[in-house]
Protein backbone atom coordinates (compact mmCIF):
# COMPACT_ATOMS: atom_id res chain seq x y z
CA UNK A 1 0.00 0.00 0.00
CA UNK A 2 1.34 3.56 -0.58
CA UNK A 3 2.79 5.47 2.40
CA UNK A 4 2.36 8.73 0.66
CA UNK A 5 -0.10 11.45 1.83
CA UNK A 6 -3.69 10.92 2.36
CA UNK A 7 -6.28 12.89 0.92
CA UNK A 8 -7.04 15.55 3.12
CA UNK A 9 -10.33 14.25 4.83
CA UNK A 10 -8.53 10.93 4.85
CA UNK A 11 -5.98 12.33 7.29
CA UNK A 12 -8.10 12.11 10.31
CA UNK A 13 -8.55 8.46 9.32
CA UNK A 14 -5.17 7.85 9.64
CA UNK A 15 -4.60 5.17 12.60
CA UNK A 16 -2.10 7.24 14.44
CA UNK A 17 -4.59 10.38 14.55
CA UNK A 18 -7.70 8.67 15.25
CA UNK A 19 -8.87 9.49 18.93
CA UNK A 20 -10.17 5.80 20.99
CA UNK A 21 -13.88 7.70 22.12
CA UNK A 22 -15.77 6.18 25.22
CA UNK A 23 -19.14 3.93 24.50
CA UNK A 24 -22.27 4.90 24.98
CA UNK A 25 -24.79 2.95 26.42
CA UNK A 26 -26.83 0.59 24.93
CA UNK A 27 -30.15 2.17 23.05
CA UNK A 28 -32.16 -0.05 25.48
CA UNK A 29 -30.21 0.80 28.63
CA UNK A 30 -31.25 4.44 28.17
CA UNK A 31 -33.00 5.27 31.13
CA UNK A 32 -33.60 8.69 32.61
CA UNK A 33 -31.17 7.67 35.62
CA UNK A 34 -28.49 7.22 32.92
CA UNK A 35 -29.25 10.38 30.43
CA UNK A 36 -29.33 13.19 33.46
CA UNK A 37 -29.62 11.19 37.16
CA UNK A 38 -28.90 14.13 39.09
CA UNK A 39 -27.39 16.43 37.10
CA UNK A 40 -28.91 20.08 37.65
CA UNK A 41 -27.20 21.15 33.82
CA UNK A 42 -24.59 22.92 36.15
CA UNK A 43 -21.48 24.22 33.84
CA UNK A 44 -23.08 23.93 30.62
CA UNK A 45 -23.39 27.16 28.72
CA UNK A 46 -27.28 27.72 27.00
CA UNK A 47 -27.86 30.98 25.30
CA UNK A 48 -31.43 32.16 25.25
CA UNK A 49 -31.75 34.16 21.83
CA UNK A 50 -34.42 35.99 22.22
CA UNK A 51 -36.15 39.26 23.24
CA UNK A 52 -33.07 39.25 26.49
CA UNK A 53 -33.80 38.23 29.85
CA UNK A 54 -34.83 39.60 33.01
CA UNK A 55 -32.25 38.19 35.80
CA UNK A 56 -33.89 39.99 38.38
CA UNK A 57 -37.13 37.72 37.76
CA UNK A 58 -37.15 35.39 40.88
CA UNK A 59 -37.88 32.57 37.96
CA UNK A 60 -34.60 33.46 36.32
CA UNK A 61 -31.71 33.25 38.61
CA UNK A 62 -28.89 34.40 37.81
CA UNK A 63 -27.71 35.54 34.21
CA UNK A 64 -23.88 34.68 33.14
CA UNK A 65 -23.15 36.78 30.27
CA UNK A 66 -25.17 39.41 28.24
CA UNK A 67 -25.17 40.01 23.96
CA UNK A 68 -27.60 42.26 22.21
CA UNK A 69 -27.20 42.26 18.27
CA UNK A 70 -28.62 45.64 16.45
CA UNK A 71 -28.04 46.75 12.98
CA UNK A 72 -25.60 49.58 12.29
CA UNK A 73 -25.86 50.78 9.26
CA UNK A 74 -24.48 48.13 7.11
CA UNK A 75 -22.63 46.31 10.09
CA UNK A 76 -24.10 44.42 12.99
CA UNK A 77 -23.07 46.38 16.54
CA UNK A 78 -22.82 43.96 19.06
CA UNK A 79 -23.01 45.25 23.28
CA UNK A 80 -21.98 43.13 25.58
CA UNK A 81 -23.90 45.44 28.64
CA UNK A 82 -26.04 43.66 30.75
CA UNK A 83 -30.15 44.17 29.21
CA UNK A 84 -33.63 44.06 29.93
CA UNK A 85 -36.65 42.21 28.13
CA UNK A 86 -39.06 44.78 27.28
CA UNK A 87 -41.28 41.82 26.35
CA UNK A 88 -40.76 39.13 28.25
CA UNK A 89 -40.35 36.44 25.58
CA UNK A 90 -37.06 35.84 26.49
CA UNK A 91 -37.35 35.53 30.54
CA UNK A 92 -40.13 33.22 29.84
CA UNK A 93 -37.87 30.92 27.86
CA UNK A 94 -34.83 31.61 30.45
CA UNK A 95 -37.83 30.45 33.31
CA UNK A 96 -38.35 27.40 31.69
CA UNK A 97 -35.13 26.63 31.31
CA UNK A 98 -34.16 27.05 34.67
CA UNK A 99 -36.95 24.54 36.17
CA UNK A 100 -35.26 21.86 34.36
CA UNK A 101 -31.47 22.84 34.32
CA UNK A 102 -31.25 25.00 37.72
CA UNK A 103 -27.63 25.64 37.52
CA UNK A 104 -26.75 25.78 34.07
CA UNK A 105 -24.93 29.12 33.19
CA UNK A 106 -27.62 31.26 31.31
CA UNK A 107 -26.45 33.86 28.43
CA UNK A 108 -29.21 36.25 26.82
CA UNK A 109 -28.50 36.87 23.16
CA UNK A 110 -30.93 39.58 22.61
CA UNK A 111 -32.06 40.24 18.93
CA UNK A 112 -35.32 41.12 19.19
CA UNK A 113 -35.55 44.27 19.98
CA UNK A 114 -37.90 47.46 19.09
CA UNK A 115 -36.32 47.82 16.07
CA UNK A 116 -37.23 46.34 13.12
CA UNK A 117 -34.31 46.98 10.62
CA UNK A 118 -32.43 43.84 9.63
CA UNK A 119 -34.70 41.51 11.75
CA UNK A 120 -33.06 38.05 10.05
CA UNK A 121 -29.61 39.18 9.97
CA UNK A 122 -29.52 40.67 13.75
CA UNK A 123 -30.89 36.88 14.59
CA UNK A 124 -28.52 35.01 12.53
CA UNK A 125 -25.71 37.12 13.81
CA UNK A 126 -26.80 36.29 17.69
CA UNK A 127 -26.70 32.71 16.01
CA UNK A 128 -23.24 32.94 14.92
CA UNK A 129 -21.75 34.27 17.46
CA UNK A 130 -23.34 31.57 20.15
CA UNK A 131 -21.72 28.59 18.47
CA UNK A 132 -18.55 30.59 17.91
CA UNK A 133 -18.42 31.37 21.42
CA UNK A 134 -18.83 28.55 23.65
CA UNK A 135 -22.37 28.08 23.99
CA UNK A 136 -23.34 24.50 23.87
CA UNK A 137 -27.04 24.88 24.01
CA UNK A 138 -28.89 27.42 22.31
CA UNK A 139 -32.61 28.38 22.69
CA UNK A 140 -34.66 29.68 19.65
CA UNK A 141 -37.95 30.37 19.87
CA UNK A 142 -38.31 32.39 17.03
CA UNK A 143 -37.93 32.25 13.01
CA UNK A 144 -37.43 34.20 10.34
CA UNK A 145 -39.53 33.90 7.44
CA UNK A 146 -36.32 35.55 5.00
CA UNK A 147 -36.30 32.97 2.14
CA UNK A 148 -32.64 35.04 0.84
CA UNK A 149 -31.25 33.87 4.57
CA UNK A 150 -32.19 30.02 3.65
CA UNK A 151 -28.25 30.06 3.03
CA UNK A 152 -27.14 31.75 5.77
CA UNK A 153 -29.07 29.32 8.09
CA UNK A 154 -27.77 26.63 6.29
CA UNK A 155 -24.71 27.00 7.26
CA UNK A 156 -24.81 28.33 10.71
CA UNK A 157 -26.97 25.06 11.51
CA UNK A 158 -24.60 22.80 9.97
CA UNK A 159 -21.68 24.49 11.94
CA UNK A 160 -23.47 24.29 15.23
CA UNK A 161 -24.17 20.78 14.33
CA UNK A 162 -20.28 19.63 13.46
CA UNK A 163 -19.22 21.82 16.22
CA UNK A 164 -21.66 19.80 18.55
CA UNK A 165 -23.81 22.92 19.75
CA UNK A 166 -27.57 21.66 20.23
CA UNK A 167 -29.95 23.89 18.62
CA UNK A 168 -33.36 24.01 20.06
CA UNK A 169 -35.96 25.90 18.15
CA UNK A 170 -39.36 26.26 18.08
CA UNK A 171 -41.55 24.78 15.19
CA UNK A 172 -43.63 27.86 13.61
CA UNK A 173 -47.69 26.81 14.12
CA UNK A 174 -48.44 28.63 11.36
CA UNK A 175 -48.53 27.94 7.26
CA UNK A 176 -45.46 29.48 6.84
CA UNK A 177 -41.27 28.68 5.90
CA UNK A 178 -39.43 29.57 9.39
CA UNK A 179 -35.86 29.08 9.87
CA UNK A 180 -34.37 27.62 10.93
CA UNK A 181 -36.56 25.21 12.62
CA UNK A 182 -37.20 23.02 9.48
CA UNK A 183 -33.17 21.76 9.11
CA UNK A 184 -32.45 18.40 9.61
CA UNK A 185 -29.41 19.51 12.47
CA UNK A 186 -31.76 20.83 14.53
CA UNK A 187 -33.87 19.86 17.47
CA UNK A 188 -37.63 21.36 16.38
CA UNK A 189 -39.99 21.21 18.85
CA UNK A 190 -43.69 21.41 18.95
CA UNK A 191 -46.34 21.48 21.84
CA UNK A 192 -48.12 19.36 23.82
CA UNK A 193 -50.51 19.82 26.62
CA UNK A 194 -49.79 17.84 29.10
CA UNK A 195 -48.91 19.60 32.32
CA UNK A 196 -45.67 17.70 32.62
CA UNK A 197 -42.43 19.51 31.78
CA UNK A 198 -39.92 15.87 31.69
CA UNK A 199 -42.70 14.47 29.44
CA UNK A 200 -41.68 14.86 25.42
CA UNK A 201 -42.71 12.84 22.77
CA UNK A 202 -40.90 12.01 19.52
CA UNK A 203 -42.70 12.31 16.08
CA UNK A 204 -41.07 9.79 13.44
CA UNK A 205 -42.37 11.99 10.72
CA UNK A 206 -39.85 15.31 10.78
CA UNK A 207 -39.29 18.16 10.28
CA UNK A 208 -40.87 18.73 13.54
CA UNK A 209 -39.11 15.89 16.05
CA UNK A 210 -40.17 16.84 19.42
CA UNK A 211 -43.44 17.18 21.16
CA UNK A 212 -42.81 19.06 25.09
CA UNK A 213 -45.52 21.28 26.87
CA UNK A 214 -46.41 23.99 25.26
CA UNK A 215 -49.90 24.71 26.05
CA UNK A 216 -51.35 26.85 29.22
CA UNK A 217 -47.66 27.24 30.20
CA UNK A 218 -47.42 29.26 33.44
CA UNK A 219 -44.92 31.41 32.51
CA UNK A 220 -42.15 34.31 34.00
CA UNK A 221 -43.12 37.33 32.02
CA UNK A 222 -41.93 41.08 32.00
CA UNK A 223 -41.52 43.56 34.92
CA UNK A 224 -41.74 40.55 37.40
CA UNK A 225 -45.04 39.07 36.31
CA UNK A 226 -46.28 35.99 35.04
CA UNK A 227 -48.23 34.88 32.22
CA UNK A 228 -50.11 31.73 31.11
CA UNK A 229 -49.92 31.24 27.41
CA UNK A 230 -49.72 28.57 24.47
CA UNK A 231 -47.12 28.64 21.39
CA UNK A 232 -44.19 26.39 20.54
CA UNK A 233 -41.58 29.48 21.70
CA UNK A 234 -42.81 27.64 25.10
CA UNK A 235 -42.08 23.93 23.81
CA UNK A 236 -38.57 24.55 22.64
CA UNK A 237 -36.98 25.61 26.12
CA UNK A 238 -38.29 22.45 27.58
CA UNK A 239 -36.57 20.49 25.46
CA UNK A 240 -33.24 22.79 25.70
CA UNK A 241 -33.30 22.17 29.73
CA UNK A 242 -33.14 18.84 29.09
CA UNK A 243 -30.36 18.39 26.60
CA UNK A 244 -29.04 20.94 29.02
CA UNK A 245 -29.22 18.60 32.06
CA UNK A 246 -28.50 15.22 29.65
CA UNK A 247 -24.84 17.55 28.89
CA UNK A 248 -24.32 18.13 32.27
CA UNK A 249 -24.07 14.39 33.00
CA UNK A 250 -22.77 13.60 29.68
CA UNK A 251 -20.90 16.72 28.27
CA UNK A 252 -19.38 15.08 24.80
CA UNK A 253 -22.39 14.14 23.06
CA UNK A 254 -23.10 15.03 19.52
CA UNK A 255 -26.20 16.24 17.99
CA UNK A 256 -26.81 12.70 16.59
CA UNK A 257 -26.20 11.05 20.01
CA UNK A 258 -28.07 13.76 21.70
CA UNK A 259 -31.31 13.01 19.59
CA UNK A 260 -30.61 9.04 19.88
CA UNK A 261 -31.13 9.62 23.78
CA UNK A 262 -34.10 12.14 23.52
CA UNK A 263 -35.56 9.19 21.23
CA UNK A 264 -34.54 6.65 23.57
CA UNK A 265 -36.62 8.55 26.45
CA UNK A 266 -39.95 9.81 24.36
CA UNK A 267 -42.73 8.78 25.89
CA UNK A 268 -44.47 7.78 22.90
CA UNK A 269 -41.57 4.89 22.85
CA UNK A 270 -42.59 1.31 24.14
CA UNK A 271 -40.37 -0.18 27.04
CA UNK A 272 -41.90 -3.47 26.93
CA UNK A 273 -39.57 -6.80 26.54
CA UNK B 1 -50.26 8.32 32.88
CA UNK B 2 -49.31 6.72 29.14
CA UNK B 3 -53.14 6.44 28.09
CA UNK B 4 -54.19 9.40 29.64
CA UNK B 5 -51.60 11.19 27.59
CA UNK B 6 -52.42 9.51 24.04
CA UNK B 7 -55.73 10.08 24.33
CA UNK B 8 -55.49 13.35 25.11
CA UNK B 9 -52.78 13.75 22.10
CA UNK B 10 -55.50 12.02 20.14
CA UNK B 11 -58.31 14.46 21.36
CA UNK B 12 -56.24 17.17 20.43
CA UNK B 13 -55.23 16.03 17.23
CA UNK B 14 -59.13 14.60 16.66
CA UNK B 15 -59.99 18.37 17.50
CA UNK B 16 -57.27 19.85 15.03
CA UNK B 17 -58.94 18.01 12.18
CA UNK B 18 -62.41 18.95 13.01
CA UNK B 19 -61.44 23.06 12.74
CA UNK B 20 -59.50 22.61 9.83
CA UNK B 21 -62.52 20.79 7.95
CA UNK B 22 -64.67 22.96 9.60
CA UNK B 23 -62.75 26.05 8.39
CA UNK B 24 -62.33 24.68 4.87
CA UNK B 25 -66.09 24.09 4.88
CA UNK B 26 -67.31 27.58 6.12
CA UNK B 27 -67.62 29.99 3.51
CA UNK B 28 -65.00 32.37 5.04
CA UNK B 29 -62.79 31.78 2.04
CA UNK B 30 -65.33 32.42 -0.35
CA UNK B 31 -66.39 35.26 1.28
CA UNK B 32 -62.95 36.95 1.24
CA UNK B 33 -62.42 35.96 -2.23
CA UNK B 34 -65.70 37.86 -2.80
CA UNK B 35 -64.51 40.59 -0.83
CA UNK B 36 -61.24 40.69 -2.76
CA UNK B 37 -63.03 40.60 -5.99
CA UNK B 38 -64.62 43.66 -4.71
CA UNK B 39 -61.93 45.68 -3.27
CA UNK B 40 -59.79 44.76 -6.19
CA UNK B 41 -62.55 46.23 -8.64
CA UNK B 42 -62.95 49.25 -6.52
CA UNK B 43 -58.91 49.45 -6.19
CA UNK B 44 -58.85 50.02 -9.59
CA UNK B 45 -61.66 52.40 -9.86
CA UNK B 46 -59.48 54.33 -6.73
CA UNK B 47 -62.26 54.22 -4.40
CA UNK B 48 -59.98 52.96 -0.34
CA UNK B 49 -63.75 51.98 0.93
CA UNK B 50 -64.24 48.96 0.10
CA UNK B 51 -60.03 48.07 1.43
CA UNK B 52 -61.40 49.08 4.78
CA UNK B 53 -64.54 46.74 4.41
CA UNK B 54 -61.94 43.89 3.12
CA UNK B 55 -60.17 44.57 6.83
CA UNK B 56 -63.13 44.96 8.61
CA UNK B 57 -64.25 41.00 6.94
CA UNK B 58 -61.38 39.72 7.67
CA UNK B 59 -61.46 40.68 11.57
CA UNK B 60 -65.27 39.36 10.98
CA UNK B 61 -64.79 36.34 9.46
CA UNK B 62 -62.08 35.09 12.05
CA UNK B 63 -63.93 36.14 15.34
CA UNK B 64 -67.16 34.28 14.00
CA UNK B 65 -65.25 31.30 12.76
CA UNK B 66 -62.82 30.80 16.12
CA UNK B 67 -66.02 32.03 18.14
CA UNK B 68 -64.09 35.25 19.92
CA UNK B 69 -65.86 37.88 21.33
CA UNK B 70 -63.89 40.61 20.13
CA UNK B 71 -60.30 40.92 17.21
CA UNK B 72 -58.76 43.80 15.67
CA UNK B 73 -56.49 43.71 12.95
CA UNK B 74 -52.81 45.78 13.13
CA UNK B 75 -50.90 46.40 9.98
CA UNK B 76 -47.50 47.04 10.01
CA UNK B 77 -45.51 50.45 8.98
CA UNK B 78 -41.64 49.06 8.61
CA UNK B 79 -40.51 52.53 8.15
CA UNK B 80 -42.03 54.06 11.59
CA UNK B 81 -41.43 50.63 13.26
CA UNK B 82 -44.96 50.72 14.21
CA UNK B 83 -48.22 48.50 14.62
CA UNK B 84 -50.72 50.67 12.55
CA UNK B 85 -54.36 49.52 14.12
CA UNK B 86 -56.81 49.36 11.51
CA UNK B 87 -60.16 47.53 12.20
CA UNK B 88 -61.70 46.72 15.81
CA UNK B 89 -64.34 44.16 16.09
CA UNK B 90 -66.29 44.14 19.84
CA UNK B 91 -68.04 45.95 22.74
CA UNK B 92 -66.02 49.12 22.98
CA UNK B 93 -64.21 48.50 19.33
CA UNK B 94 -66.32 51.78 17.83
CA UNK B 95 -65.68 53.99 20.80
CA UNK B 96 -61.63 53.57 19.95
CA UNK B 97 -59.93 55.81 16.96
CA UNK B 98 -57.47 54.24 14.91
CA UNK B 99 -53.95 54.73 16.34
CA UNK B 100 -50.25 53.50 16.21
CA UNK B 101 -48.40 50.74 18.68
CA UNK B 102 -44.64 50.82 18.71
CA UNK B 103 -43.14 47.61 18.30
CA UNK B 104 -41.13 47.69 21.07
CA UNK B 105 -43.55 45.41 23.72
CA UNK B 106 -46.85 44.61 24.35
CA UNK B 107 -48.38 40.79 22.56
CA UNK B 108 -48.91 42.38 19.12
CA UNK B 109 -45.45 43.69 18.71
CA UNK B 110 -43.80 40.46 20.27
CA UNK B 111 -46.14 38.41 17.69
CA UNK B 112 -44.99 40.90 14.49
CA UNK B 113 -41.54 40.88 15.82
CA UNK B 114 -40.74 36.68 16.49
CA UNK B 115 -43.20 35.51 13.56
CA UNK B 116 -44.17 32.82 16.37
CA UNK B 117 -48.25 32.91 17.06
CA UNK B 118 -48.85 33.18 21.13
CA UNK B 119 -52.36 32.71 23.07
CA UNK B 120 -52.49 34.29 26.41
CA UNK B 121 -55.00 32.48 28.79
CA UNK B 122 -54.75 35.01 31.84
CA UNK B 123 -54.78 38.56 30.62
CA UNK B 124 -56.46 40.68 32.39
CA UNK B 125 -54.41 38.98 35.38
CA UNK B 126 -51.53 41.17 35.06
CA UNK B 127 -53.17 44.49 32.99
CA UNK B 128 -49.46 45.30 32.29
CA UNK B 129 -49.35 42.36 29.64
CA UNK B 130 -51.74 43.08 27.15
CA UNK B 131 -51.63 47.26 27.25
CA UNK B 132 -51.54 47.36 23.56
CA UNK B 133 -54.59 45.54 22.77
CA UNK B 134 -56.24 47.39 25.54
CA UNK B 135 -55.60 50.71 24.22
CA UNK B 136 -56.72 49.20 21.04
CA UNK B 137 -60.54 48.38 22.08
CA UNK B 138 -60.76 49.73 24.95
CA UNK B 139 -60.85 47.20 27.72
CA UNK B 140 -58.91 44.19 28.76
CA UNK B 141 -59.24 41.24 27.42
CA UNK B 142 -59.25 38.03 29.54
CA UNK B 143 -57.53 35.44 26.89
CA UNK B 144 -56.30 36.67 23.35
CA UNK B 145 -54.78 34.44 20.61
CA UNK B 146 -52.71 37.01 18.01
CA UNK B 147 -50.71 35.32 14.90
CA UNK B 148 -48.98 37.03 12.14
CA UNK B 149 -49.93 38.33 8.70
CA UNK B 150 -47.68 36.77 6.44
CA UNK B 151 -47.25 37.52 2.72
CA UNK B 152 -43.92 36.51 0.56
CA UNK B 153 -42.00 36.06 3.47
CA UNK B 154 -42.71 39.01 4.92
CA UNK B 155 -44.50 40.21 8.57
CA UNK B 156 -47.22 42.35 6.86
CA UNK B 157 -49.50 42.61 10.17
CA UNK B 158 -51.19 40.91 13.10
CA UNK B 159 -54.64 39.22 13.59
CA UNK B 160 -55.53 39.23 17.07
CA UNK B 161 -58.87 37.92 18.84
CA UNK B 162 -60.00 38.74 22.23
CA UNK B 163 -61.72 36.12 24.81
CA UNK B 164 -62.98 32.65 23.49
CA UNK B 165 -66.85 32.47 23.94
CA UNK B 166 -67.59 29.75 26.24
CA UNK B 167 -64.24 28.65 27.51
CA UNK B 168 -61.32 30.37 29.55
CA UNK B 169 -58.59 30.70 26.34
CA UNK B 170 -57.81 29.66 22.79
CA UNK B 171 -56.42 26.25 22.01
CA UNK B 172 -54.04 24.87 20.11
CA UNK B 173 -56.79 24.33 17.57
CA UNK B 174 -57.99 27.76 17.51
CA UNK B 175 -54.07 29.07 16.93
CA UNK B 176 -53.64 26.44 13.86
CA UNK B 177 -56.86 27.05 12.27
CA UNK B 178 -56.30 31.39 12.72
CA UNK B 179 -52.76 30.73 11.26
CA UNK B 180 -54.93 29.36 8.03
CA UNK B 181 -57.12 31.85 8.14
CA UNK B 182 -54.55 34.57 8.49
CA UNK B 183 -52.43 32.88 5.46
CA UNK B 184 -55.56 33.47 2.99
CA UNK B 185 -56.12 37.43 4.71
CA UNK B 186 -52.60 38.40 4.11
CA UNK B 187 -52.93 36.94 0.91
CA UNK B 188 -56.11 39.17 -0.34
CA UNK B 189 -55.33 42.36 1.84
CA UNK B 190 -51.47 42.39 0.00
CA UNK B 191 -53.09 42.20 -3.62
CA UNK B 192 -56.28 44.61 -2.17
CA UNK B 193 -53.42 46.62 -1.46
CA UNK B 194 -51.45 46.29 -4.54
CA UNK B 195 -54.38 47.56 -6.71
CA UNK B 196 -54.82 50.55 -3.92
CA UNK B 197 -51.31 51.82 -4.64
CA UNK B 198 -52.09 51.16 -8.63
CA UNK B 199 -54.99 53.04 -8.53
CA UNK B 200 -53.11 55.88 -6.68
CA UNK B 201 -50.40 55.89 -9.23
CA UNK B 202 -53.16 56.55 -11.58
CA UNK B 203 -54.66 59.32 -10.12
CA UNK B 204 -51.62 60.87 -9.42
CA UNK B 205 -50.61 60.80 -12.73
CA UNK B 206 -53.91 61.90 -13.87
CA UNK B 207 -53.46 64.54 -11.55
CA UNK B 208 -49.99 65.68 -12.73
CA UNK B 209 -51.15 65.72 -16.24
CA UNK B 210 -54.36 67.94 -15.66
CA UNK B 211 -57.66 67.67 -17.66
CA UNK B 212 -56.37 67.92 -20.85
CA UNK B 213 -52.98 67.07 -20.39
CA UNK B 214 -50.99 65.19 -23.34
CA UNK B 215 -47.98 64.40 -21.95
CA UNK B 216 -45.80 61.18 -21.24
CA UNK B 217 -48.24 60.44 -17.83
CA UNK B 218 -51.75 61.04 -20.16
CA UNK B 219 -50.18 58.50 -22.62
CA UNK B 220 -48.94 55.85 -19.96
CA UNK B 221 -52.61 56.03 -18.59
CA UNK B 222 -54.20 55.79 -21.81
CA UNK B 223 -51.82 53.06 -22.45
CA UNK B 224 -52.71 51.68 -19.18
CA UNK B 225 -55.85 51.66 -19.51
CA UNK B 226 -56.06 50.19 -23.30
CA UNK B 227 -53.91 47.35 -22.21
CA UNK B 228 -55.11 46.15 -18.86
CA UNK B 229 -58.38 44.39 -19.47
CA UNK B 230 -59.61 44.73 -15.70
CA UNK B 231 -58.70 48.04 -15.95
CA UNK B 232 -60.53 48.84 -18.72
CA UNK B 233 -63.73 46.83 -17.54
CA UNK B 234 -63.69 48.17 -13.90
CA UNK B 235 -63.63 51.58 -15.39
CA UNK B 236 -66.68 50.92 -18.11
CA UNK B 237 -68.40 49.63 -15.27
CA UNK B 238 -68.24 52.63 -13.23
CA UNK B 239 -68.97 54.64 -16.00
CA UNK B 240 -72.15 53.16 -16.03
CA UNK B 241 -72.85 53.35 -12.36
CA UNK B 242 -71.64 57.03 -12.59
CA UNK B 243 -74.56 57.63 -15.31
CA UNK B 244 -77.46 55.55 -13.34
CA UNK B 245 -76.18 57.63 -10.29
CA UNK B 246 -76.63 60.64 -12.10
CA UNK B 247 -80.13 59.78 -12.59
CA UNK B 248 -81.22 59.69 -8.72
CA UNK B 249 -80.63 57.50 -5.25
CA UNK B 250 -83.67 55.54 -5.92
CA UNK B 251 -81.93 54.31 -9.18
CA UNK B 252 -78.41 53.86 -7.71
CA UNK B 253 -80.30 51.39 -5.34
CA UNK B 254 -82.25 49.47 -7.80
CA UNK B 255 -78.96 49.36 -9.83
CA UNK B 256 -76.63 47.98 -6.66
CA UNK B 257 -79.56 45.42 -6.02
CA UNK B 258 -79.63 43.93 -9.65
CA UNK B 259 -75.92 43.36 -9.05
CA UNK B 260 -75.94 42.22 -5.91
CA UNK B 261 -78.85 39.56 -6.93
CA UNK B 262 -76.80 38.49 -10.01
CA UNK B 263 -73.20 38.06 -7.85
CA UNK B 264 -75.44 35.71 -5.55
CA UNK B 265 -76.86 33.54 -8.59
CA UNK B 266 -72.65 33.48 -9.44
CA UNK B 267 -71.61 32.86 -5.73
CA UNK B 268 -74.28 30.00 -5.50
CA UNK B 269 -73.25 28.67 -8.97
CA UNK B 270 -70.52 25.71 -9.33
CA UNK B 271 -67.42 26.75 -10.75
CA UNK B 272 -63.53 25.74 -10.79
CA UNK B 273 -61.53 26.75 -8.40
CA UNK B 274 -60.01 30.06 -8.70
CA UNK B 275 -56.95 32.08 -6.68
CA UNK B 276 -58.72 32.25 -3.44
CA UNK B 277 -62.27 30.44 -3.70
CA UNK B 278 -60.55 27.53 -4.97
CA UNK B 279 -60.32 24.26 -2.34
CA UNK B 280 -57.34 21.88 -2.70
CA UNK B 281 -58.07 19.03 -4.44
Amino acid sequence: MSEGPRPAWSSAFDPGALPALDPIARIDDITPEWAWGDSSGAGVKVAVIDSGVDASHPAVGSVEGYLSVSQDGEELAYDKQPHEDVFGHGTACAGIIRTLAPDCELYSVRVLGPGLKGRGTVFAGGLRWAIENGMQVCNLSLGSTKRDLFGVFHELTDLAYFQGVMLVTAANNMPVTSFPSLYASVFSVASHDVDDPYRFYYNPDPPVEFGALGIDVRLAWRDGGFITATGNSFAAPHISGLVAKILGKHPGLTVFQMKTVLRALAANVSRDG
Amino acid sequence: MTDDADARIARLEAEVERLRLRAEAEPFAERLAGALSRASAAGTIGSPVTHARLLELIVETAAHVISARAAALFLLDEEAGELVFEVALGSKAEEVKKHRVPLGSGIAGLVALSGQPLAVSDASSDPRQARDIADAVGYVPESILCVPLVYADETIGVLELLDKEGAPSFSAADMEALGLFANQAAVALQQSLTHRSLAALVAEIAESTGEAGRGDGARALAALADTDPGYRGARELAALVHEIAAHGEDELEACTAILRTFAGYLQGRPRPGGELGGRAP
